[in-house]
């Protein structure tokens, strides 16, 4: 069913657009928390989650007890479920997605052969042509010869509908899980000297950055944890603009949390992890043609800006982005530097000012383009102008910059040597006014 | 005022034409021009010269505008020039090229040079190269359109490719300069005069406009999404940065160029080079000269022949003084080849069995009657010759044939052989904006989200072309007051009647002596074998030259099938001249209604008019199918007709010259000539002005000029003492009569076939059904409806059978002598003819099992399956079930013998399938065969209806009542107000349900989309026709997905513990909504 149509059934209906990323997220910590019932639990599909709970129920009191206490737990959480206990994976599947129970040990068959065929994780395709021959329960299926079935619909139905029925083995995997990125030292004596601090450090950066190239993962976010001797404890976080496992460059940016960290009595313990990682290729280091030990420019630049970053705040350093727009205003954007790429900016057309702010009304200007005006409480001559540049606005827009019309740009040279970017506003209902938006150099 | 202005030519004007780029009408553009006073304008499309007959008509129509409206003797002012040419974009070179003819040689090398380019490339584009262009430049004017002396990446080249043009065409090429307000205009003119210094070409001023005037600057911007594919949120740079890509003044223009005077003053130079006008096209027919008989002797001679053969016991002397008369007009005309193309194209489609017949107003000529053209004979109708030619109109006749339509293109090839490519060329039709491709495509690019655009098209009905009002986009949950929602209804508005693209016209070809591409350029069609001119039919009218139009009709294939039948088994031969005439049970039958069928009055309108016009005679079937139009509909003429007919009402004396004209048809106009005639008698028009009154309707609506028009003929007739009222209605009727009257030749000659078709119908039903269903798809009623019609009169149909179809319908002999129609394979969705044929072929004496169809007629595996669906197997003991399973066991292309049960292979184990319900049988006839033999739905449905009366129980039905069925077909007609007709069947028989505005506007998702309705109203009686008055109209569509479901099981003891109740339970047939299914199911036919 469209949207619209469901909207014109039910004109309160609430809708949300889905968000893939927020349920599958969702769905991991779920998993985690599923962890108190089984060993073994795994994502299955994109709604469900299956676990291994061979030996456990005893521990709850039983299946029955085991799934109602997981109901209910998942309902004080607001959440709602439906879940089965079989003893294959197939049927546990096929019960889950249509009424939830518990298949009793050996009756797999009388459990789950009523559902329909689609339960058994087949395709579309083959649940369109079961049905075309009346076959629409599991039940239906169960007692026809495998051959001729497995000739007509694929080996993978009689591999489905076996594995529902316990027929054929199904073991569970549980995906690898990223291991926790996070190293720690513990000191004989207590240290307090600076020196020695960033010396510990490096020699955990050693430790983490070679379990983060083994994973293939970059750092964007390090914490550095201090234990005091007094039970106190210090932290040292910093951002990097970049993915980034190299010890000394990171170490760097360490520096300056460390010196100004309070040791009190001393420390004992060092604790260095990365709490936020992302993916990252291993790539060829040194041998480019700079020699050893060049930095190259974007990693240069990635360093000032975690520098900066660390110091103002990642969101506060800026680049600007070229974006498509004939309006002067709209035609950059900025954008945090550490999470976007610089991108080349081609333009081509009339030329633009180096320099563009909101626009500043002028005054005493007298003809078009102005001869004389008086701007920033400056008096300017103009020696020459070119012009008019017409810009309308984006019609589709209601820019409240731009409801006094289309504007008429000028590039005005003055005689007090500044050269500046002009536009007046034919169309404006309070009548021709100009104003000054930009600054040539 | 105009003459303070400083002259100007503007030379640079891309129309509409140039699909999604031109922003403005050509229309519109040569109004402003005139507006602005510029000394002349030139339509300079991209590669194409396809707007300028517009402009060029649009032009003719103010000059007439202008000189009525200046008081007698003063001249009126002066109207700007109109240049043809084109904007020239080629493959190999970065500039474009404005090409203006100067003579009628030079137009012709322009529109060979467009063939060329057009007919090398694929439909819609053209390739041309430099060299192409310098070959036929001889007398045209070249200006060049460089790219942007500031931004170009390579000056050189620019360079060099205008200095080889340069000295291609000494003194005719030219550098245009257009202004574009990006603050560097004069540094681009100075670039642009030194560059023409350089290559001596002398720059001229242009405009480069896209629009007349700047508020079309968003729709500009639309087209530019539509063009690139994108929306308005993303269209970024490529948006028009002002409206300054208008028509402008000579003023303002001045102004821009006011360093460079001398490139105002060329423009004018070169709109007085450009002595071609489009009124040069004179251009001839072939000669139709055969074995060095001139044509209008062998017109003569034939003409002679047809008297002796069309009356063999010899012509009335009325007759022979008509033909005379005609003749001596003919040659007057010199149209006598034309009248022989016609002939010779009737001979070779005669001689092929193609059964064709003219229409229209060539039925007002003996001569045509003479020459096999026509079929009415000239005694039965008023025949009025200067409807067909007359010497004061200097227009050419027009001449329609209606051929079989699946073999008309037999003929059309037969012309394009005979003629030549470059001889011959089908007419284009424009293709426009309409509503829905409008919201469609603007809802996109303004971003409104994908349902919506479905929401708001899918209630659009047919081929509306108006906006859609507030409440519509309410009921798809938009708001008026959202700025968005604003702008996007205004632009719908807008590009509704934009041509999109070119696409060929039904059958319009225009034939010429010498090279057609000499006249207007050529493309290929779409179609494979087909190439088609530029211009559409209009455009041919305007520029005067002759057609000939081949059109298709779907009843001439089953009435020739129908004949084909008739012989084979009952051995009677017939032709359309031959049908034994005024028989009393045909009209009997039209009496009853009794016509899903037959032709023109099948239609659901005809079927309620019928028992109340009562027709008894051949005239009246031509009243009848006149009658029921928009024309005479609009005009008010209905009712009036039928009360004087039946005597309920005197017929109004209107005086002696109305009476003749009207004493036939009860003093109502019902025909075209009718219409004109009164234009005549009664308002006081010349017979010219009259028919071009009519002829012109189309232009004066485009151009809203029809008010000065209505004024003349109500003055006239109120001068001449008639009524007001009535002279209101005329009016009225001669503007439905512009594009949807009938003449009453034209009638005629469908009311033959009306006649023809019936007379088929009642007393060889079986074979009507027969040749109807294998003439698919035609006429007004779905399969469904036609086996339904046949079985009602008694005849036996029986379903598929792989051992007993055809690909084609066929009859079998019944031991009692009747008639029964054996369905053919052509019935089943997705079956291939190819397929059909070969199982046909490898039959022998039947197949015993699916396998031994599949081994010896080696089709696929998936045909198979479609046969089985179709239960195409039950004659072999194979339930449709057990077919398909044994289909699908089938799954290689080719059959393996080694595997099989010959080969080492063993027999399968046999399986036990569940048994199909009845409801599921049918809604797999349905699926398959789009009708079903065993059941109707609703017989099924019934018991869950109790509320609902049978429709065989409605004659005796008084007051409220509710009935319930599928709906067949769905009609809103234009005449009606927003009036809905819904036409609904159970499986007792049909009902005719009438859902007022308001009704509708309530329900009308239910009536749009519903397959399955449940109707509650009143009944209202008209004579004999019943109509129910709906109040309430219901969806019960999703009733029908439940007759697929199978009995549900109770058998539940061992299901799981703790089971919650879920829809799952029951299995679902697909997981698509109800209705979309049922749509799939339960087609309608939909009408506008």
């Amino acid at each position: 069913m469209a949207l619209a149509d469901a909207h014109a059934l039910c004109p309160d209906l609430n809708t949300r657009p889905a968000d893939l990323a927020a349920e599958a997220s969702a769905l991991a910590a779920l998993r985690r928390w599923a962890g108190r019932y089984a060993p073994m639990v795994t994502a299955d599909g994109a709604d469900g989650l299956i676990a291994d709970i061979s030996g456990v129920p005893h521990l709850f009191g039983g299946e029955a007890a085991l799934r109602d206490d997981l109901q209910a737990r998942l309902e004080r959480a607001g959440l709602h479920a439906t879940s089965a206990i079989a003893e294959t994976r197939g049927a546990a599947y096929a019960l889950a997605r249509h009424g939830g129970g518990i298949v009793p040990e050996g009756k797999v068959l009388q459990g789950i052969g009523h559902l329909p065929v689609a339960a058994l994780r087949v395709d579309f395709a083959t649940t369109e042509a079961l049905a075309r021959v009346g076959l629409t329960r599991i039940a239906d299926l169960v007692g026809l010869p495998r051959a001729p079935l497995a000739r007509r619909f694929g080996e993978a139905l009689c591999l489905r509908l076996d594995q529902a029925l316990g027929q054929r083995e199904e073991p569970l995997t549980a995906a690898p899980e990223l291991p926790p990125f996070g190293v720690r030292m513990t000191l004989p004596e207590p240290i307090g000297l600076q020196a020695d601090v960033m010396a510990g450090l490096t020699r955990l950066l050693e430790r983490l950055c070679i379990t983060l190239a083994q994973h293939h993962r970059g750092a964007r976010r390090m914490r550095f944890e201090l234990r005091r001797v007094d039970r106190g404890t210090v932290t040292v976080e910093i951002g990097l603009a970049r993915p980034m496992r190299e010890p000394k460059r990171i170490a760097a940016l360490f520096a300056k949390g460390v010196e100004e960290l309070d040791a009190g009595f001393g420390i004992d313990a060092l604790r260095l992890s990365a709490p936020l990682t992302e993916p990252l290729a291993p790539e060829q280091i040194g041998g480019a043609p700079g020699g050893r030990g060049t930095i190259r420019h974007d990693d240069a630049l990635a360093d000032l800006l975690s520098s900066l970053g660390n110091r103002i705040g990642f969101e506060r350093v800026l680049r600007l982005l070229p974006a498509e727009s004939l309006i002067p205003e709209r035609s950059f954007v900025q954008a945090a530097a550490a999470f976007s790429e610089t991108e080349p900016c081609l333009h081509r057309g009339p030329p633009r000012p180096m320099v563009i702010f909101p626009p500043e009304p002028i005054r005493a200007a007298l003809g078009t383009p102005p001869c004389r005006f008086r701007w920033r409480r400056m008096s300017f001559t103009t020696l020459r102008a070119a012009g008019p540049e017409r810009i309308t606005p984006e019609w589709w827009l209601d820019d409240p910059a731009w409801r006094s019309g289309m504007r008429d740009y000028w590039r005005i040279e003055t005689r007090e040597g500044p050269r500046l970017w002009l536009f007046a506003t034919p169309q404006a209902q309070a009548g021709t006014e100009w104003y000054v938006q930009g600054e040539f150099v | 005022m105009t003459h303070a202005l400083p002259p100007y030519a503007e030379l640079c004007v891309t129309s509409n034409f140039t699909f999604l780029t031109g922003a403005s009408h050509p229309e519109e553009l040569v109004t402003r021009a005139a507006e602005l006073g510029l000394a002349a304008i030139a339509i300079t499309d991209r590669n194409s010269v396809a707007g300028v007959v517009r402009a060029y008509s649009a032009l003719k129509e103010l000059a007439r505008l202008r000189a009525e409206s200046t008081p007698e003797g003063a001249a009126p002012p002066p109207l700007p020039k109109l240049i043809v040419g084109a904007r020239l974009v080629l493959t190999d070179s970065a500039v474009e090229w404005l090409a203006l003819p100067t003579d009628l040689a030079a137009w012709s090398r322009l529109t060979q040079l467009l063939s060329l380019g057009k007919r090398r490339a694929p439909k819609g584009a053209c390739e041309l190269t430099q060299s192409d262009l310098l070959e036929r430049a001889e007398g045209m004017i070249l200006i060049a359109l460089p790219p942007d002396p500031l931004d170009d990446d390579a000056p050189k080249a620019t360079r060099n490719t205008l200095r080889e043009v340069a000295r291609a065409v000494p003194g005719r090429g030219f550098l245009g300069a257009a202004p574009r307000y990006d603050g560097r205009d004069q540094a681009r003119f100075d670039a642009l005069a030194r560059i023409g210094q350089g290559v001596n070409l002398p720059m001229v001023a242009l405009g480069d406009v896209l629009m007349h005037r700047a508020a079309r600057r968003p729709l500009a911007d639309v087209l530019t999404c539509l063009r690139e594919g994108c929306t308005i949120d993303t269209i970024g740079t490529r948006r028009l940065a002002n409206g300054e890509r208008r028509l402008k003044s000579g003023a303002e223009m001045a102004r821009l160029f006011h360093r460079y005077p001398a490139a105002l003053r060329r423009t004018l130079d070169i709109a007085n080079a450009c002595a071609f006008q489009l009124s040069e096209l004179r251009y001839q027919y072939p000669d139709e000269a055969q074995n060095g008989e001139p044509a209008q002797d062998r017109l003569e001679r034939l003409t002679r022949e047809g008297l002796h053969w069309r009356y063999p016991a010899g012509p009335p002397p009325k007759i022979i003084h008509r033909v005379e008369k005609e003749l001596t007009l003919i040659r007057e005309v010199a149209y006598a080849p034309y009248f022989l193309t016609v002939h010779d194209i009737v001979q070779f489609a005669r001689s092929k069995g193609i059964l064709c017949q003219g229409r229209g107003s060539a039925a007002n000529s003996v001569v045509c009657y003479l020459l096999g053209i026509t079929e009415v004979p000239p005694e039965s109708i008023t025949l009025i010759f200067e409807r067909f030619i007359s010497k004061e109109r200097g227009e050419p006749p027009d001449i329609d044939v209606d051929f079989e339509h699946e073999r008309r293109e037999e003929v059309i090839q037969w012309i394009y052989a005979r003629y030549g490519r470059e001889r011959a060329g089908l007419t284009a039709a424009v293709i426009h904006f309409r509503s829905r491709a409008a919201i469609r495509e603007v809802g996109k690019v303004m971003g409104l989200s994908q349902d919506v655009i479905a929401r708001l098209s899918g209630q659009i009905w047919g081929w509306s072309s108006s906006t859609p009002g507030e409440d519509r986009l309410r009921e798809a949950g938009l708001s008026l007051a959202d700025h968005r929602v604003q702008l996007a209804v205004r632009l719908i508005g807008e590009i509704i009647g934009f041509p999109r693209h070119l696409s060929q016209h039904v059958g319009g070809f225009v034939i010429t002596h010498g090279r057609l591409d000499a006249l207007c350029p050529i493309e290929n069609a779409a179609m494979e074998d087909r190439t088609i001119i530029e211009w559409d039919k209009d455009d041919i009218d305007a520029l005067g030259l002759l057609k000939v139009d081949i059109l298709a009709l779907g009843m001439l294939s089953a009435i020739r099938r129908a004949f084909g039948l008739l012989a084979e088994h009952r051995g009677q031969r017939f032709s359309l001249a031959s049908v034994p005439p005024e028989d009393p049970a045909i009209y009997d039958m039209l009496c009853r209604a009794d016509a899903i069928g037959v032709f023109q009055v099948e239609s659901r309108a005809q079927l309620n008019f019928l028992p109340r016009m009562r027709p008894r005679t051949f005239y009246d079937l031509v009243c009848e199918v006149a009658i029921v139009r928009p024309g005479p509909i609009q005009g008010g003429m209905v009712h009036p007709f039928l009360n004087r007919r039946m005597g309920r009402e005197p017929i109004e004396d209107l005086g002696p010259a109305m009476m003749e004209v009207l004493g036939r048809t009860y003093g109502v106009p019902l025909f075209q000539e009718q219409a004109m005639q009164i234009a005549v008698v009664a308002a006081g028009f010349s017979a010219a002005e009259a028919d071009r009154l009519r002829r012109s309707l189309a232009t004066f609506k485009r151009m809203g000029t029809i008010g000065t028009f209505r004024d003349r003929f109500i003055s006239g007739m109120l001068a001449r003492g008639y009524e007001a009222d009535f002279a209101a209605r005329c009016f009225a009727q001669i503007e439905g009569f512009g594009s949807y009257g009938f003449p009453e030749s034209h009638a005629a000659s469908f009311a033959r076939l009306v006649y023809i078709s019936a007379w088929l119908k009642c007393h060889h039903q079986a074979i009507f059904t027969c040749a109807l269903l294998n003439s698919q798809p035609m006429g007004f009623y779905a399969p469904a409806q036609l086996v339904r019609d046949a079985r009602d009169h008694g005849v036996e149909v029986r379903p598929v059978s792989v051992n007993h179809s055809l690909w084609d319908n066929t009859l079998e002999h019944r031991p009692d002598g009747a008639l029964a129609l054996r369905l053919g394979f052509r019935q089943i969705k997705g079956l291939r003819e190819e397929d059909a044929r070969w199982i046909v072929a490898a039959r022998a004496n039947g197949y015993p099992d699916v396998e031994s169809l599949w081994r010896r007629a080696g089709v696929r595996p998936e045909t198979l399956e479609r046969l089985a669906e179709a239960d195409a197997f039950a004659p072999l003991g194979l339930t449709r079930r057990d077919a398909l399973w044994a289909a699908q066991a089938l799954k290689a292309p080719a059959p393996l013998p080694l595997f099989g049960p010959d080969g080492e292979g063993s027999t399968e184990p046999t399986v036990s399938l569940p048994q199909m319900t009845l409801g599921q049988e049918v809604i797999e006839d349905y699926l398959s065969l789009r009708l079903s033999l065993r059941a109707h739905p609703l017989e099924l449905l019934r018991p869950r209806l109790p509320e609902s009366l049978p429709h065989e129980r409605l004659t005796q039905a008084v007051g409220r009542i509710t009935i319930t069925g599928l709906v067949i077909t769905r009609q809103r007609p234009g005449t009606a107000a927003g009036v809905v007709f819904l036409t609904l069947e159970d499986e007792s028989g049909t009902a005719n349900v009438v859902i007022w505005k308001k009704v509708y506007e309530a329900f009308r998702t239910a009536v749009i989309a519903g397959r399955l309705v449940r109707v509650t109203g009143r009944i209202e009686r008209d004579g004999p026709v019943l109509h129910l008055i709906a109040e309430r109209v219901e969806d019960l569509s999703s009733l029908l997905v439940t007759l697929g479901r199978p009995q549900i099981h109770d058998d539940d003891e061992g299901a799981a513990q703790g089971a919650q109740p879920s829809a799952y339970h029951r299995p679902r047939p697909t997981a698509r909504h109800p209705r979309e299914q049922a749509k799939k199911l339960f087609p309608s036919r939909d009408f506008h």
